[in-house]
């Protein structure tokens, strides 16, 4: 037989590719023990096709060595079957790290990394929880002492406004202080005056609005307020006569006596006839 | 090599990284429209290739040539495989199956990878031998009754065709 002629006639390639008949590889390998030549070209062809299928590698997914190492790091139970593992991916145990490739112990201090990364960030979160219910707590106590006090000064203001004993003197501006005004409610029964400030002009820190009531020419000092205190009923002290009441402007802390050219708002009661 | 064959884990780590590529990129070329199946026949290559290496006869062929075939054959396996053809969604009535698989042969040239790469250069009437032969698993007497092309014809024209493959693998 001529070799070249053999050669030539795409054996080679058939059986290598693995498209040779059985008895065609039976033949080729027969000869290629005899014929020097004829392996040496098989050896070239095998040479050109491991070159060329390297060239075009496509890289597999990483997680494919991690499962085929894993699987060949247990005793091959179904070692003939063709059949695909299962796609279960298990840690690693000490037999598989101990001479396992960079990659696999790579994989493995990721995972320790992750853990702890959770572990932290679990602990983190937890600490983070508890601060928000600690806060939420406070907030609520907060909230329900100030809804107390709230109902409380709403409760007083409506015994304020509907107890009949209590007459309301009306305070206008005087013409120091035109647009200044304020209400007195004045319980006769139990001689408590609260005062509802209902527009006063802004002070300076460093001064105080005070009540006065008139009592018989004497001029009787009732406590101090600020504009500030707006729309809220304030308690001031009591008295059981009173022909008017006046506000003037004082230092913070109040006078012993009235500043009188200061003198905001005035107003008489029905005991001043 | 003989690490290899006394099972030495590492050594086939290298194996592995030198070879998964290669052997990747026949699969996809077999298994061409399903990624995670083909990544399922590659990481069961490997397990045979572990498994079967003391039956590796380095007289007979590079280990390259061995690994490739198991690849191939592993691949066509999972083609004719019940679970791969029914995740095909249209499936071929069974008379049909074979002028299926031969226009579907035609039609898929169109985005190829490796060893397609350089059929893309063969005649049309050897291309179609060469992919049923090698990529699809075909037998010579099956790709003559399916192609009515005598048997001897069908040997002649796959030779003619691996011989020009070996021009081009250059």
């Amino acid at each position: 037989m001529n070799v070249q002629e053999y050669i030539e006639s795409g054996i080679i390639e058939s059986y290598v590719m693995g498209l040779a008949s059985e008895p065609e590889r039976a033949e080729f390998e027969r000869l290629c023990v005899l014929n020097p030549a004829l392996l040496a070209a098989r050896k070239k062809f095998e040479e050109r096709l491991e070159g060329y299928a390297s060239e075009n590698a496509v890289i597999p997914p990483p997680e494919v060595k991690v499962k085929v190492l894993e699987a060949i790091g247990k005793p091959a139970s179904r070692a003939e079957t063709l059949s695909i593992p299962p796609k279960i991916v298990t840690m690693s145990n000490e037999k598989g790290t101990a001479g396992a490739p960079f990659t696999l112990r790579l994989i493995a201090a990721a995972s320790i990394i992750l853990f702890l990364a959770t572990g932290f960030l679990y602990y983190q979160t937890k600490q983070e929880n508890k601060d928000l219910v600690d806060t939420n707590d406070r907030l609520k106590t907060s909230l329900d002492t100030t809804k107390n006090v709230l109902d409380r000064i709403v409760k007083e203001q409506a015994d304020v406004v509907s107890n009949p004993n209590v007459t309301v003197v009306n305070m206008v501006g005087t013409t120091v202080a035109p647009k200044s005004s304020a209400n007195i409610y004045w319980d006769s029964a139990s001689s408590n005056v609260y005062l509802v400030v209902k527009n006063m002009p802004k002070l300076a820190n460093d001064k105080q609005y005070q009540l006065w009531a008139l009592i018989d020419k004497e001029k009787v000092d009732l406590g101090v307020f600020d504009a500030t205190d707006e729309k809220v009923i304030l308690k001031m002290k009591n008295t059981k006569k009173a022909q008017a009441f006046a506000i003037t402007i004082e230092k913070k802390g109040g006078s012993s006596s009235p500043t009188l050219d200061s003198l905001q708002s005035v107003g008489k009661t029905s005991q001043s006839q | 090599m003989r690490a290899l064959k006394e099972r030495n884990e590492q050594a086939f780590g290298f194996l592995y990284d030198n070879y998964a590529g290669a052997l990747y990129s026949i699969i996809k070329q077999i298994i061409t429209d399903n990624s995670e199946l083909a990544s399922d026949v590659l990481q069961e290559v490997f397990i045979n290739i572990w498994r079967k290496i003391e039956t590796y006869d380095s007289t007979k062929g590079r280990l390259f040539t061995w690994m490739l075939n198991i690849a191939r054959n592993a691949s066509i396996d999972m083609l004719r495989s019940k679970s791969y053809q029914n995740s095909q969604k249209n499936q071929e009535l069974p008379d049909n199956v074979y002028k299926g698989v031969a226009n579907q042969t035609i039609l898929q040239n169109v985005d190829n990878i490796g060893l397609k790469k350089v059929l893309e250069k063969l005649k049309p009437e050897h291309r179609v031998l060469v992919e049923l032969a090698y990529f699809k698993g075909f037998t010579h007497e099956e790709i003559a009754e399916m192609l009515a092309i005598p048997l001897g014809t069908v040997k002649t024209r796959i030779r003619n065709a691996l011989i020009q493959l070996r021009e081009y693998l250059k």
